[in-house]
């Protein structure tokens, strides 16, 4: 007979398979990582700058990003996105703090013809006054329509805040897009990017005759070591609330910032914020969403930089329930602080964690950004199999420790807006 | 090429397996042939609101999810005006717990008063986070209606307004569940490391033994065909004014879909895009303009939509746009244009295809629209287009009768 009742019996994950990429130089500090085995004929190219907000400020890093492509001496922008097009090729620009990625996704037959063009593009740049004069325009744009949203405006003054005066704190103010100069763009890709390569990751079925050609592709763009990174900033503590009139939810931010990756607390701070906010069972999604129907969704997470990471707690709700939602966060966090957790709880978010790993190594593109991952805090695969063995071994007097030494509301950086 | 294998239980359920022995994880996709198209018009948002509310524990389980992340897994849902289609990703050999868990749920839901008034404010918050609270947020509320008139199209997924999902009762939400949840009404696909037989007999341990349901006839207004212009504006407090083009294309299953696709292509989907390139880079008249088709069952929407530049009025963009569509309609692309269009058709289908949940998704999908080998055609398809079809398709498409618009002017004083 057929028994519905009880749950069919679990078989714990033994072993996840990490698999290396191979590594080939491009220069003496610049490498190739190249990852194959890819089930179809896709492929993916990133090349990774020293080229984030912290170097210069982040209007003008943003711009650089957007105009990689804007024409050179003998090609205009029209005729670049052409070329890639014809190929089949997506392109693909982020900027963060401390990074700039471009990432061109392509059959891979044609991978090495676009990032030919790519490259050529990138080392020749000449930034047409009229290519970076549009791009101000569309930002200004688009500005004027994200300042409309709870969510930008709850960002903004929470990402100030939180990295309090220093470099990883400053954002685009309207002002800012009628005082920046093609100059500072220009002389932000030279310094940046014509000497800013810093690693390039490949993904695809490519032989060693293929590899060799992108290496040499690469060698355009010389590379100098230095540093992309700064030491962890002390978040200004306290609430905020920015006025929205007539905005029908309240957006709420609410963090801190905190240890290093290779920090002995790290992994088992990472289990902690799982268990308060980090997965659809969480404590703050059982409780706001799940029991009192505040709000669609809300979340905490931890985020790294390479000297510190931060944790946040993000959610919208309904207007009327801004306060509640304040309280109902604060209770949840101080149960994490004096209660300790049930067994049954702890044993499914470690039985979660793991299956989530499982997931993150599930394929060569998520094997690659798992690497890229580890390798740009200066770790390897290591990394993991000491968060796996944190995760078996983690107890719950230990998760009390953690949420009472990290997880002080007097240390919150708050902000709302609505 | 996507290999799969097919099977039907007793019951009229669908199983598709697709092998994939590359992966540690299974897939567990299970497609309803209900989307917010089945709803009646006193009642919308109901399909959507259901998908909360499938989350919400089963006759023999309390809870869904806690059972699935114990066994390290996860699992989402999405709904359409066509389809509600939820998923579960989990370590291979965990399979078991999702099928346990899907195959309650179809079998009967714990429908507890408590669950329908949380997910009831739920998606109150969703309406309002996606619809209401953002600037431009409430087009498609008003977009649909205007370009359909009979067809439950006209409405969106999350329902016409608030009050809807405001008024939903239990008795409305068992109904739901006796029409359109059983075996008969379902597509199941697993994916995985697995073997036939044992797909087999796991899909009729846990779901052999559901009651079949009578399948309800679909029996939807026909939209009649549009002979007018339609125009609409709406004053907003937005920062700059907005358009949205809606002309009515094919039924998916229309020989001309693709090629309706890839005419939205040739307009507007990327930086070589030709409304790209004239309206924004040489008129500048728009700071941002793009087209796509909606990818309904029914007959649907091709749609083209932008903000204006500063100081760009409606009428100047509407020429200017519509001097492209008659170009498009009436002078045969390169073939060079033609295939820069195909190629990157072919390469972001390659890309869709590299994980095991999308591969899925897609077969669940095609085995409902009735002949799921034209997963394996669709490349075909797009590589057969002729400069000559681009044209006579256009020519159907862009004529002033066959387009709604939609106007959103900024009251921002400026």
């Amino acid at each position: 007979m057929l028994n519905r009742l009880n749950a069919p019996t679990l078989h714990p994950i033994d072993k996840i398979e990490f698999i290396e990429p191979a590594v080939f130089e491009i220069a003496p500090k610049v490498k190739l990582f190249h990852m194959n085995e890819v089930a179809n004929e896709t492929c993916r190219f990133d090349l990774y700058f020293h080229a984030g907000s912290i170097q210069d400020s982040a209007i003008v890093s943003s711009l650089t990003s957007a105009l990689l492509l804007s024409g050179t001496a003998n090609k205009n922008a029209e005729q670049i996105q052409e070329e890639i097009n014809a190929l089949g090729g997506f392109f693909e620009t982020g900027v963060s703090q401390e990074n700039a990625v471009i990432s061109i996704y392509a059959l891979k037959e044609n991978l090495v013809a676009i990032v030919k063009i790519v490259l050529d593009a990138i080392a020749n740049c000449s930034f047409p006054e009229q290519e970076f004069h549009d791009v101000i325009n569309e930002r200004k744009q688009k500005y004027l329509v994200q300042q409309e949203k709870v969510s930008f405006l709850v960002q903004r003054a929470f990402q100030q805040r939180l990295f309090h005066d220093s470099p990883y704190g400053q954002i685009t103010q309207i002002e800012d897009y009628n005082k920046v100069s093609r100059e500072e763009v220009m002389e932000f890709h030279k310094k940046h990017y014509l000497s800013g390569l810093n690693k390039t990751a490949l993904v695809g079925n490519f032989k060693m005759d293929e590899i060799d050609e992108l290496i040499d592709l690469c060698g355009v763009l010389q590379s100098e070591a230095k540093t992309n990174h700064l030491p962890i900033i002390q978040n200004l503590r306290g609430s905020v609330h920015i006025e929205k009139k007539d905005a029908l939810q309240t957006a709420i931010r609410v963090g801190r910032t905190l240890l290093q990756r290779n920090h002995p607390d790290y992994h088992d701070f990472i289990i902690t914020n799982t268990i308060l906010g980090d997965y659809f069972g969480s404590r703050l999604m059982s409780n706001i969403r799940e029991d009192k129907g505040y709000t669609y969704g809300i979340g905490s997470m931890v985020s790294d930089f390479k000297g510190f990471s931060y944790f946040l707690i993000a959610t919208e709700v309904a207007k009327e329930v801004k306060e509640a939602t304040l309280t109902e966060i604060q209770f949840e966090i101080k149960r994490m602080q004096t209660e300790r957790i049930e067994e049954e709880e702890l044993n499914l978010v470690k039985n979660y964690l793991i299956g989530q790993m499982l997931k993150s190594a599930d394929g060569p593109y998520s094997m690659m950004d798992l690497f890229l991952s580890a390798e740009m805090h200066d770790t390897s695969y290591d990394f993991y199999n000491e968060a796996i063995d944190k995760i078996n071994h983690i107890t719950s007097d230990r998760i009390q420790e953690i949420a009472q030494k990290y997880l002080n509301w007097e240390d919150f950086t708050i902000v709302t807006a609505g | 090429m996507i290999h799969y294998e097919k099977f039907q239980l007793d019951n009229g359920l669908r199983v598709i397996f697709h092998q994939d022995k590359t992966t540690p994880l299974a897939v567990v996709n299970t497609l309803y042939d209900v989307g917010a198209r089945d709803e009646s018009e006193d009642k919308t948002g109901f399909a959507h609101l259901f998908e909360h509310l499938m989350f919400g524990g089963s006759v023999h389980i309390p809870d869904f999810d806690a059972p699935l992340q114990n066994a390290g897994g996860e699992s989402n849902a999405f709904t359409s005006n066509d389809i509600t289609n939820y998923y579960d990703q989990l370590p291979a050999k965990n399979l078991d717990t999702a099928l346990w868990l899907e195959s309650d749920r179809m079998l009967s839901l714990a429908f507890t008063e408590k669950s329908l008034e949380v997910q009831r404010n739920v998606v109150i918050e969703e309406f309002k986070q996606r619809y209401l609270n953002q600037p431009y947020g409430d087009v498609w509320l008003e977009l649909r209606p205007l370009a359909y008139k009979e067809h439950p199209y006209r409405w969106a997924t999350i329902g016409k307004n608030i009050q809807h999902i405001e008024e939903a009762t239990m008795e409305d939400v068992k109904s739901f569940f006796k029409t359109h949840y059983h075996p008969g009404n379902a597509i199941l696909c697993i994916a995985g490391n697995f073997e036939l037989q044992e797909i087999q007999e796991k899909v009729n341990h846990w779901f052999g033994s559901i009651p079949s349901q009578p399948k309800k006839v679909r029996n939807l207004p026909k939209e009649p065909i549009q002979t007018e212009f339609r125009e609409k504006t709406l004053e907003r407090n937005v920062p700059t004014d907005a358009f949205y083009y809606a002309f009515k294309m094919c039924p998916k299953l229309h020989p001309d879909y693709f090629i309706t696709d890839l005419i939205s292509d040739a307009i507007g989907r990327d930086k070589s895009a030709r409304l790209y390139t004239s309206l924004k880079k040489n008129q500048k008249l728009v700071s941002e303009i793009g087209a796509y088709v909606m990818g309904s069952i029914d007959e649907g929407l091709l749609i083209i939509s932008g903000k204006l530049n500063p100081g760009i009025s409606f009428e100047q963009l509407d020429q200017a746009l519509w001097q492209e569509l008659h170009t498009l309609s009436n002078e045969e692309m390169s073939l060079k244009e033609l295939n820069r269009l195909k190629i990157k058709v072919r390469t972001a289908k390659e890309f869709q295809e590299q994980g095991a949940l999308n591969r899925a998704m897609n077969l669940c999908f095609h085995e409902l629209m009735g002949d799921i080998e034209e997963i394996n055609r669709e490349n075909e398809h797009y590589e057969k287009i002729t400069p000559t079809d681009m044209v006579r398709v256009s020519k159907v498409l862009f004529t002033k009768e066959n387009c709604s618009l939609l106007k959103v002017k900024s009251n921002d004083a400026k």
